[in-house]
């Protein structure tokens, strides 16, 4: 199977003021696969993931040179409009950040601001779509008007996901998405990527190397704001190139 | 790891020796032997499912593990090729005559292969393993040879039949050695430079 390119960076460096934190990174984000970004902590990955949906924009002192692409369109260009591309490249965190509104009104939310349903029929349908993909409404559709904080971590992320999903993405961004959950509420999230991409590219933060090793057909590896070695993941984890790749996976770092 | 090596390459030598001297107190020896090998394949099972399950090993790692644990298979397997031997030995310390000077050069040949390819795991060493794959050729020649003339020397001499069965059955396990010796230099560079080279010449063709 060919693989589409969904996202290119081309000679991308960032600066946070005087403090450069990427350096001349080349990377291809695929459509219908998992891309997982590993390194040490401050390796640049997550400032990497911040870059491709202009999440950085709000720091001041953040510079992007460089190029990102999106479909072959430059998302730095100057006609694009970052709350649009933010609706095609969505994102989920770390930590889960439901919005204090009800289950029903938190996945709404997006599809709301966007005009996505002409009417009210359509916004359940969306938002019922997003809670069965994003395999949480057997869980909630009995108390969809509960707070969504009200869930359990491992519920709420997958409620951020049904909100990330609602507004139909195409790439979505996690930033160690499964960090804060238990190994239970990790295999569902890893199970509902693999269902996932079948529609989208995804692109993952992960500190854990299994889960890299799991999700993931391309991993990158990166260190001190560098793209050391990327490629396929079976490949990274049985036999990397480089030394720093090799000394990282397996732990034998610093 | 290395115990299991050595000791798999000394019974073999036992087993051997039991037959050229008709040596059926060595024979025994063997026996005892093989058990201690079977003993540390316990171990390097336990040890590998022990490091699978908490360290999760990546990369050279793992291959390291993946291969050691290929090797103790057919470490395993020459201890009971060399008990096979032994027991031969038994039978053949009542022969007339002496053995067949081309089974003692396939017993040379067996256990060159079987000390080279152990060399190379001991050095992490993929050019002396990629040395040993051609090696078993002039094994498996020998070995059809020595079959060839016991089945004549049965033919001439049917009295004879039984000892000249036993020169097949060790020449039979002597190949057998060296084709355990081949995949430990196979699993050598599985570990050194993550190539699987097995059956490539069958599969490439």
């Amino acid at each position: 199977m060919q693989y589409l390119t969904k996202i290119t960076a081309r000679d991308l460096n960032v600066h946070y003021g005087e403090k450069q934190a990427l350096f001349n990174v080349n990377l291809d984000i695929r459509k219908n696969q998992v891309t997982s970004l590993i390194g040490p902590s401050g390796c640049g990955k997550s400032t990497f993931l911040r870059c491709i949906n202009r999440m950085n924009d709000v720091i001041p002192t953040c510079r992007v040179d460089g190029k990102i692409t999106l479909d072959g369109v430059d998302v730095y260009g100057d006609d694009i409009d970052v709350v649009q591309l933010r609706a095609r490249i969505g994102m989920v965190f770390q930590k889960p950040n439901p919005f204090p509104k009800s289950i029903y009104d938190n996945v709404a939310y997006g599809a709301r601001i966007h005009g996505l349903a002409k009417d009210p029929t359509e916004l359940d349908e969306i938002v019922m779509t997003s809670l069965e993909r994003a395999g949480l409404l057997a869980e909630v559709e009995d108390r969809l008007a509960d707070p969504g904080t009200g869930l359990s971590g491992g519920q709420q992320q997958r409620l951020c996901i049904a909100r990330a999903i609602a507004v139909s993405p195409e790439v979505i961004l996690m930033d160690e998405p499964c960090s804060a959950l238990d190994p239970i509420a990790t295999a569902k999230i890893e199970e509902l990527m693999g269902e996932l991409v079948e529609n989208y590219a995804i692109v993952i933060v992960t500190h854990s190397m299994q889960q890299a090793a799991r999700v993931s057909a391309r991993t990158a590896f990166f260190h001190m704001g560098y793209v050391v070695e990327e490629g396929d993941t079976a490949r990274i984890f049985t036999d990397p190139t480089d030394e720093r790749t090799r000394d990282y996976i397996t732990g034998r770092f610093g | 790891m290395l115990r299991m090596a050595s000791l798999s390459e000394a019974i073999l030598e036992k087993s051997l020796q039991a037959i050229w001297n008709s040596d059926v107190a060595s024979a025994r020896e063997v026996q005892a032997d093989d058990l201690e090998i079977d003993r540390i394949d316990v171990e390097i099972d336990e040890g590998v499912l022990r490091l699978l399950a908490t360290h999760a090993p990546v990369a050279d790692d793992l291959r390291e593990v993946i291969a050691a644990k290929m090797i103790a298979v057919d470490l395993e397997r020459v201890g009971d090729l060399a008990r096979n031997v032994a027991k031969s030995a038994v039978r053949l310390s009542e022969r007339s005559g002496g053995t067949p000077p081309l089974l003692r050069t396939l017993a040379d040949e067996s256990q060159r292969i079987l000390r080279h390819s152990l060399d190379a795991f001991a050095e992490r060493d993929p050019a002396r393993a990629a040395e040993v794959l051609g090696e078993d050729d002039q094994v498996d020649e020998d070995q059809d040879r020595v079959i060839l003339d016991a089945i004549n020397e049965i033919r001439a001499h049917p009295e004879f039949a039984s000892q000249e069965l036993d020169y097949i059955l060790i020449a039979k396990n002597l190949e057998r050695v060296a084709d355990h010796a081949t995949n430990i230099a196979e699993a050598v560079i599985l570990a050194t430079q993550a190539r699987i080279v097995k059956h490539a010449d069958k599969l490439a063709g």
